[in-house]
């Protein structure tokens, strides 16, 4: 079977310890004139050791404030953000964060290399580590041919990639935060990065990601934060139950056997020669109705789900909060 | 892991070098030989400037001149060009306190500035002998810690730095021009508390040329400097450096 996700991926738990806490946090912007913004509202979310969250909204929904609300670049209006048992900014201040912006910010004058060790400087790395470490991190990121390059050279993905680099040159980071990470990539190097941060998942580290790419998210992530307009919506689990009900409707595609479809999917769709949209009210019964077919002779080719589950409830909170 | 502030100064210096001493050195050369050139032409070789004279007078005002947009340069962009094109975002996700880093880019900056004022008062002294290297880095050292703490709380609380600290280093001289004297009323006690900028004259001609000022001349302009420059580090430590 195709694209479904696999299921007790994460290396988190609900007794792991909080690491990460948003407390009820709000930031509203106030202009000159008296105008006010507010970019979040009462949003309270815990991540604990060892989980990836993904975040996920869409434009304007506040993703990049509540990031920078973790990082003490913004201070909120109301609430508090903890790391660690402390404010945000001094848990930043004291430990640091491998942090990815959504818009790669580096001094176009300074060379690729080069910004790899003042950052690695910045982040406490020795003398002796510096240079083993920006190389691991330019191998890594497969920025060899360009290190000697200034910023302003480089190619939207391959900024994109230093960004990245700069972010993993501590190996003990406890907290990642990755903000639209495959923005500007091609689709190797999409791939390349996930398979990064799939080697990057630890028992003893965070991960937070933002995007608005859900199949991203669907991959990546243990749970998923939906935010739209600064609220917090839901929180998606990203593994398939198999008890859960569901009413996602997967194409199934079919080598052999499509006469037999109808009997063991009622209502099915055909939508092509070999396709046909089936409807399931949980993956216990799509598996049951696939063994069926396949005991009555069909080939399947290949079972893809109309939507996600993570697409599907992201469909669903955004539209309710419109 | 704490980050290594210390060491990350020499990449400080290195991007002060670029970025702003070579535009610096240019500028005091060429104000330099625009002064010089005609003087010369005028008095020879022999060079009659001697504290006193009207040619001494010119260098004090070139001199003191050449300093204030030194720092000017040296000024621009300090914290704010970091907020303005985004660069915090890398620098302070880092073990780094950003009230350190700045200060430090502040001294570094001033470290700067004052081995391309020694190199531009041993030029000068080369041609001018009375010209004294020491009392001009006194002045020099002072006018950056009086003119630079004010642009460090700019840089800091706003986005147009250069210009700000230009408008209020010419408006206060504007201000007291109009409104100092005993019939200004409460405008005169108010212009009091703008940057003494007028006493830099007073200042430059006797601090350059004898190598001592009047000590509440000095203290009120370090005065001002110094609680300029710790609320521009009150404002990196309560603000936000994200829009």
């Amino acid at each position: 079977m195709d694209q479904l996700p696999a299921t007790g991926h994460s290396l988190s738990n609900s007794t792991a310890p909080v690491v990460i806490e948003f407390k009820n946090v709000g930031k509203t912007y106030k202009s000159l004139l008296g105008n006010s913004v507010k970019a979040v509202e009462e949003f309270s979310l815990v991540i604990r050791e060892g989980e990836i969250l993904g975040i996920a909204g869409p434009n304007g929904a506040g993703k990049s404030t509540l990031i920078s609300l973790m990082l003490g670049y913004l201070r909120p209006t109301a609430g508090d953000v903890e790391i660690g048992g402390m404010s945000a900014r001094t848990y930043v201040e004291r430990n640091g964060i491998g942090y990815l912006s959504e818009l790669v910010s580096i001094n176009p004058k300074w060379r690729a290399d080069s910004a790899l060790v003042r950052y690695a400087t910045l982040a406490g790395l020795s003398d002796a580590e510096i240079p083993r470490r920006v190389e691991y991190v330019i191998d890594l990121l497969g920025l060899g041919e360009h290190r000697d390059k200034k910023v302003k050279a480089l190619s939207k993905g391959n900024l994109q990639r230093l960004g990245l680099a700069q972010a993993l040159l501590r190996d003990d980071e406890r907290i990642l935060v990755l903000d639209e990470p495959t923005h500007g990539l091609d689709p190797v190097w999409t791939q390349r990065f996930r398979d990064i941060v799939g080697d990057l998942r630890r028992s003893d580290r965070t991960m937070l990601i933002a995007s608005h790419n859900l199949d991203e998210l669907q991959r990546l992530a243990d749970r998923v934060a939906i935010i739209d307009r600064g609220r917090l919506q839901r929180v998606v689990s990203t593994g398939y139950e198999a008890a859960a009900p569901t009413t996602t409707r997967f194409r199934l595609t079919l080598a052999s056997g499509f006469e037999l479809v109808p009997a063991v999917f009622p209502g099915a769709e055909e939508v092509g020669r070999g396709e046909y949209d089936v409807t399931v009210q949980s993956i216990q019964d799509l598996n049951a109705s696939l063994a069926n077919l396949i005991a009555r002779g069909a080939l399947i080719a290949s079972v893809v789900p109309e939507r996600s589950v993570l697409e599907q409830q992201f469909r669903e909170a955004v539209g309710e909060s419109q | 892991m704490k980050g290594r502030l210390a060491k990350y100064s020499l990449w400080q210096f290195r991007d002060f070098f670029f970025q702003h001493g070579i535009g610096i050195a240019i500028i005091g050369l060429l104000w330099g030989y625009a002064l010089l050139t005609p003087i010369r032409a005028a008095s020879g070789t022999q060079m009659a400037a001697v504290p006193g004279s009207p040619i001494w007078s010119l260098v004090m005002q070139i001199s003191s001149a050449v300093v204030s947009v030194s720092v000017l340069i040296a000024m621009n962009g300090i914290v704010s060009s970091d907020r303005k094109a985004g660069y915090y975002r890398f620098l302070f996700s880092k073990p780094v306190n950003r009230e350190l880093y700045y200060a430090q880019q502040f001294f570094v900056y001033m470290v700067g500035v004052m081995l391309i004022m020694t190199i531009l008062a041993v030029l000068l002294r080369t041609t001018l002998p009375a010209f004294s290297v020491g009392n001009f880095l006194m002045y020099a050292a002072l006018i950056y810690i009086a003119m630079g703490g004010i642009g460090f709380f700019l840089s800091a609380a706003t986005r147009y730095d250069w210009l700000s600290l230009a408008a209020v280093w010419l408006g206060a001289r504007i201000l007291r021009g109009f409104y100092s004297g005993p019939r200004s009323g409460w405008k005169g006690k108010a212009v009091q508390l703008l940057p003494p900028v007028h006493r830099l004259d007073d200042v430059a001609n006797s601090l350059i040329g004898t190598g001592s000022a009047q000590s509440s001349d000095v203290l009120w302009l370090l005065g001002y400097g110094t609680l300029f420059f710790v609320l521009g580090l009150a404002v990196l430590r309560y603000g936000s450096l994200a829009d």
